[in-house]
């Protein structure tokens, strides 16, 4: 098991963000988590990924407790968390964000930024631009580049769709399951379930800082209750 | 002749300022903090090049180094005890702390240096050159000001551009989140912003009491302020912003106390910084990007 989260508990000062959350991810796997806004979606991964720390609970990555490592201590572990709002590097050059992704690797990064520019021939067209002048569609494909310069063994999308338009939706898709055919694993959290659903082999439904329902991908976007909820039917 | 005179003295003290300013901005750009103890880290600089050179009679070049020495882990211990644990808490108590440090590194020079004015010997040992028959004096101060002051700029952007740490630092400041998920230890990158604003303090503090030879508890906090001034008319964040802010700033002042008034200079000074903002806000070469959402 690549990364186990085991009835966690976080707070933001007295809130209670994150009631007991456990789930999984398996090597190769794509997992979503779907929820409403303010759920917990970007409190558990920014949980996972070390910028927040648990009360309470454990998370287990490779086996070993992670719960109150230090964010840039678990990136060169292989965690890479593409956060919400893209962040990347405003007045840095495309190239220059994309080093930034491999500040934990030492030697040649050629291979590296060839890997993400075949991903991502756009980014290739526009590597000395400024990352401020990028569209909005343009800056989440550079911070998905950025988090794929470690080879990541888990890598983890916050709200990849947020803000863009449909045709963009559907572009960063494809190359979420272009990432998953090879072979990275991926934990996705999205508001757009239908999407998050489609594409992940295991979902995971949060409410209000608890887990409600889990199944395979298929399986939730048949429940009534997901349905009604979350797919607008 | 007078005027390009005082335009030299004016850039010489702009120089000054500029390296000041540096230690400003870089800890306002990585630490987002206004680090007000920055002009009392000058005092403990000439200071301690003072003890150096008067009671152990080290050469100049040596006094330097050990000012820089120690005001570097005089600046990373102040960042440490001081800053670090208040990182999440409100910017005003992280100011307020800063005002804080500023009067107990003044409190413990009186202490330690008594409140006993002293003459500080110029480390420049050549010469003024007289250019013009005379008619133009060019200090050694001067000239070892606006030199020093060129190396530490080219050394700082290359620094920042080029070096891993350097992108480390830009990262942290856009953004510090983004920066530690890039594995970018953002208390690391704080440590050494202050190391370096702090060694900078240390040559600033040695060419200003070089060139205005005297030397008691509170000579940072006049030059500190300026420099501060020139930091945020220049762009506060922006390095070359940060050079033309103290240049400007320097002129102005030497000017200021030549052609209009000796008293009012103070004020000429920070009027000229109101009318700046009023028209740039974000000074002369600051700018704001925009995160698209």
């Amino acid at each position: 098991m690549l990364l186990k989260v085991d009835n966690i508990q976080v707070y933001y000062g007295a809130i209670h963000a994150i009631k007991g959350i456990s789930f999984e991810v398996n090597e190769g796997e794509t997992v979503a988590l779907i929820g409403a806004n303010g759920a917990g979606k970007s409190t558990t991964l920014k949980t996972v990924s070390g910028l927040m720390h648990p009360k309470a609970g454990s998370i287990e990555f490779l086996g070993k407790d992670i719960s109150h490592i230090e964010a840039h201590k678990l990136v060169a572990q292989g965690l890479a968390h593409v956060p919400e709002g893209r962040h990347i590097f405003l007045q840095m050059t495309v190239q220059e964000n994309l080093e930034m992704g491999a500040f934990t690797r030492k030697g040649d990064l050629t291979d590296a930024l060839d890997n993400v520019y075949r991903h991502f021939p756009r980014l290739k067209e526009r590597r000395k631009q400024i990352g401020g002048t990028l569209s909005g569609g343009e800056q989440q494909m550079l911070a998905m580049g950025r988090a794929m310069m470690i080879s990541p063994k888990l890598l983890m999308l916050d709200e990849p769709s947020m803000g863009l338009a449909p045709i963009l939706v559907e572009q960063i898709f494809d190359i979420i399951r272009e990432l998953r055919k090879a072979g990275t694993t991926i934990l996705l959290v999205e508001q757009n379930a239908g999407m998050a659903l489609d594409i992940a082999d295991r979902a995971y439904v949060l409410e209000t800082g608890k887990i409600t329902l889990s199944g395979t991908g298929a399986e939730l976007a048949q429940s009534e209750l997901v349905k009604k909820a979350y797919l607008g039917g | 002749m007078a005027l390009l005179s005082n335009f030299i003295n004016g850039l010489g003290l702009g120089s000054i300022y500029a390296i000041i300013a540096l230690g400003y901005t870089m800890v306002y750009g990585i630490a987002k903090m206004l680090n007000f103890a920055h002009g009392d880290v000058i005092m403990v600089g000439a200071y301690v090049s003072f003890v150096s050179i008067a009671s152990l009679g080290t050469p100049p070049l040596l006094a330097l180094v050990m000012a820089m020495a120690v005001c570097t882990i005089l600046g990373v211990v102040i960042e440490r005890l001081a800053y670090r644990p208040l990182r999440a808490s409100a910017s005003l108590a992280v100011l307020i702390t800063a005002i804080g440090v500023s009067y107990l590194l003044q409190n413990a020079a009186l202490l330690i240096w008594t409140s006993n004015t002293k003459v500080y010997p110029s480390i420049v040992s050549f010469a003024p050159l007289h250019l013009f028959d005379g008619k133009l004096t060019i200090t050694g101060e001067m000239l070892i000001s606006v030199l020093t002051c060129i190396v530490i700029m080219v050394g700082l952007t290359l620094f920042t551009g080029k070096t891993k740490t350097g992108k480390a630092m830009r990262a942290v400041s856009e953004n510090r989140d983004a920066a530690e998920l890039m594995g970018i230890s953002v208390n690391r990158t704080i440590a050494i912003t202050f190391a370096i604003g702090s060694a900078l303090a240390a040559v600033a503090g040695v060419l200003f009491c070089s060139t205005y030879p005297v030397l008691n508890p509170t000579v940072g906090s006049i030059p500190g302020i300026k420099a501060f001034t020139a930091a945020v008319l220049g762009g506060i964040g922006s390095i070359p912003g940060t050079l033309v802010g103290g240049l400007l700033l320097g002129i102005i002042e030497i000017f200021g106390r030549a052609y209009i008034s000796q008293e009012l200079s103070n004020a000429i000074v920070f009027a000229v910084l109101i009318i700046i903002l009023l028209v740039k806000p974000n000074g002369l070469l600051g700018k704001k990007v925009n995160e698209k959402v």
